[in-house]
């Protein structure tokens, strides 16, 4: 295997691990098959122990979208926080306008512009009601511009529960922009804000720096967190999808 | 925005003030015989118009080059000719079309959406593809031999307002959610009314009839009064969603679901085809060989209305409609002179708390046994 492989299939797998130490005791996460079975598992959970998140998007604005996915997961209780991160912060996308829903919904979070919306972290029936109302989101068009963009996360909120208090930090933020759709950055970014937040990489104040590159396999190096992903192009290979780097 | 221009059809000599009321049946794609269940709405919409018509300013909007741009219809010509190749159509029946159509309705896959933007233009610049305007032609011919008005048919009548100006007023009105930016689809958004996004034109740019139809009504209805909506019965959530839109420009809206008819107890849709010897051609002609003109108008409206009634249980039944003919033809040869002058009081009877008059009641009247029979004014204004 390659080292850039190797590397992305450990990255995924410490993940796992860290997250679903059971997991890792019923596949051998030192091989692809090993890890893809792992995933599927956890695809294929939608029992009740599956805690998954609803967030409503109307507009799409990569920063702001940034500011506001990280002021969402600042917000929320430890207890919540917590459960969502052990379903590896599970979101389901909605097309939808919140400024129509907030007399009928209560949102854990809305965007300042009411660009987007999250419910909080529960089980998937409790947002039956919205998902009902609205329709999956599509996102075709290619992600573009935006390279180049600095972020401060937000301060106002309830603090987050760990780790305690620090200085800002600045970091960059990576996303692998070839072949990379609205609709695909919105996961990827939203479950690296979201859990670079419940793990404490991002904390209030710090600055993110957006990059766009076609692929990041040249700056893993620099990365203190990786998602890593099933490369579209061949199911037998992983791509980084995007990633923070390490704190400067 | 264009603006088209409107035909009114005000009884000859009406007092100014009146009332305004605008008649939209859906409409029905030109692409096969008319069924059953076509009839019952035609003929419903009909008496309803001609009756309403002796009390109000009503125009009846059913335009066909509204709906042509639906991609049901337009991926049908497409089709045709992908299929067919140049040829006429002048020889053929609504039936050769249907099964034509049945085969498309069977094609697996969609045609890409930029095979039907040559089609979309030219529909916007008035053409109708040779098929569709074969089978609007011989509808022609059914609705005169039925009495029935002729909303244009076959006539050039754009929509007032293009997709876009529909969409900036649909916003305006804070009911759009259009992400066609960030590669989605636009949804008619009434959400905060509690009912669900509906999808009005597609991520790669296809409007569907409802938006079609918000093309064509929200221009209009702020000029009415009221607005009646009829409709197949298992559209009605969309014009649920439809009359929310309009009520907030204004007029009263009424929605009119009237049942489909089932044949042999199952409702099927005209795209399996199956219409057999049910469909308008074949039953004008059984009746047109056993009764005269004026019969066979007010024995269709007699089955189809009264007796099949709002609902949908009833299958369509030949011998019920003969009963209906021959009941017309008593009915005529016993008719009253006029009740009164004006001959709108039995109508207004019929309009319970809205503009218009509810064709089911008056109609089901005609039938009552201890009524004096009808009036001649009555039934030649609005039965025959």
């Amino acid at each position: 295997m390659n080292p850039v492989q190797h590397h992305l299939r450990e990255a995924a797998a410490a993940r796992l691990t860290a997250v679903r130490p059971d997991l890792a005791g019923r596949h051998d996460l030192a091989t692809l098959d090993g890890l893809l079975a792992a995933r599927a598992d956890v695809a294929a959970a939608d029992g009740e122990e599956t805690v998954l998140v609803a967030a409503v998007v109307h507009r799409f604005d990569l920063d702001r979208w940034i500011r506001s996915t990280c002021g969402f997961a600042l917000g929320l209780d430890p207890v919540r926080a917590d459960a969502w991160r052990r379903s590896f912060t599970r979101t389901v996308f909605l097309a939808g306008n919140p400024l129509h829903l907030r007399d009928r919904f209560s949102f854990a979070s809305v965007a300042d512009d009411a660009s987007a919306a999250w419910t909080p972290p529960g089980p998937a029936a409790a947002t039956t009601g919205l998902r009902r109302l609205l329709r999956l989101f599509t996102g075709s068009a290619p992600l573009s511009g935006h390279s180049g963009i600095t972020v401060e996360i937000p301060t106002a909120h309830r603090p987050a529960p760990h780790p305690a208090h620090r200085p800002p930090v600045r970091r960059v933020l990576y996303l692998a922009a070839a072949d990379c759709t609205v609709a695909d950055a919105l996961v990827h970014l939203n479950h690296t804000l979201a859990e670079g937040v419940l793990d404490g990489l991002i904390a209030p104040g710090d600055r993110l720096t957006v990059r766009l590159l076609p692929r990041l396999a040249g700056v893993l190096g620099e990365l203190e967190r990786v998602r890593v992903v099933t490369d579209p192009r061949s199911p037998d290979r992983l791509m980084a999808a995007a990633g923070l780097s390490k704190a400067r | 925005m264009r603006v088209s221009p409107m035909t009114r059809a005000p009884e000859a000599g009406a007092p100014a003030g009146r009332p305004r009321v605008l008649l939209a049946p859906v409409t029905i794609t030109p692409s096969k015989p008319l069924t059953p269940s076509h009839l019952k709405g035609l003929l419903w919409t009909d008496v309803m118009f001609r009756a309403t018509r002796r009390l109000a300013d009503v125009t009846y909007r059913c335009s066909h080059t509204t709906y042509h741009l639906c991609e049901q219809t337009l991926a049908f010509w497409e089709f045709l000719d992908r299929t067919q190749g140049d040829r006429g159509y002048g020889d053929a029946t609504e039936e050769d079309i249907g099964r034509l159509y049945v085969a498309f309705r069977a094609e697996e896959g969609r045609a890409p959406a930029e095979d039907l933007r040559y089609y979309a233009a030219a529909v916007e610049d008035g053409w109708v593809h040779p098929a569709g305007e074969r089978v609007l032609r011989l509808w022609t011919g059914q609705y005169a031999e039925l009495g029935l008005h002729d909303p244009g048919l076959l006539r050039h009548q754009p929509p007032g307002y293009d997709l876009d100006t529909a969409l900036e007023r649909l916003d305006a009105l804070g009911m759009c959610l259009d992400q066609r930016t960030l590669g989605g689809p636009v949804h008619l958004d009434l959400t905060r009314f509690g009912l669900p996004l509906r999808q009005l034109v597609t991520t790669d740019g296809r409007p569907n009839y409802l938006a079609c139809a918000l093309r064509e009504l929200m221009p209009l209805a702020p000029e009415f009064d009221e607005v009646v909506l009829l409709y197949d019965t298992e559209l009605d959530s969309d014009y649920q969603q439809l009359a929310r839109v309009l009520t907030a420009l204004g007029p009263s809206v009424r929605r009119v679901p009237i049942g489909r008819v089932p044949i042999d107890g199952r409702i099927r849709s005209a795209r399996h085809g199956g219409w057999h010897d049910t469909h308008a051609r074949a039953l004008l002609d059984r009746a047109r060989a056993d009764h005269g003109e004026a019969a066979v108008r007010l024995g269709m409206r007699l089955y189809f209305i009264a007796v099949l009634g709002p609902g949908q249980q009833q299958s369509f039944r030949a011998d019920l409609l003969r009963q209906c003919l021959r009941r017309a033809e008593r009915m005529i040869a016993s008719a009253g002179p006029a009740v009164d002058g004006t001959g709108t009081e039995p109508l207004a009877r019929h309009r319970g708390d809205h503009l218009h008059v509810n064709p089911y009641r008056l109609t089901s009247s005609l039938l009552g046994t201890r009524r004096p029979a009808p009036g001649l004014d009555l039934l030649s204004g609005v039965f025959l």
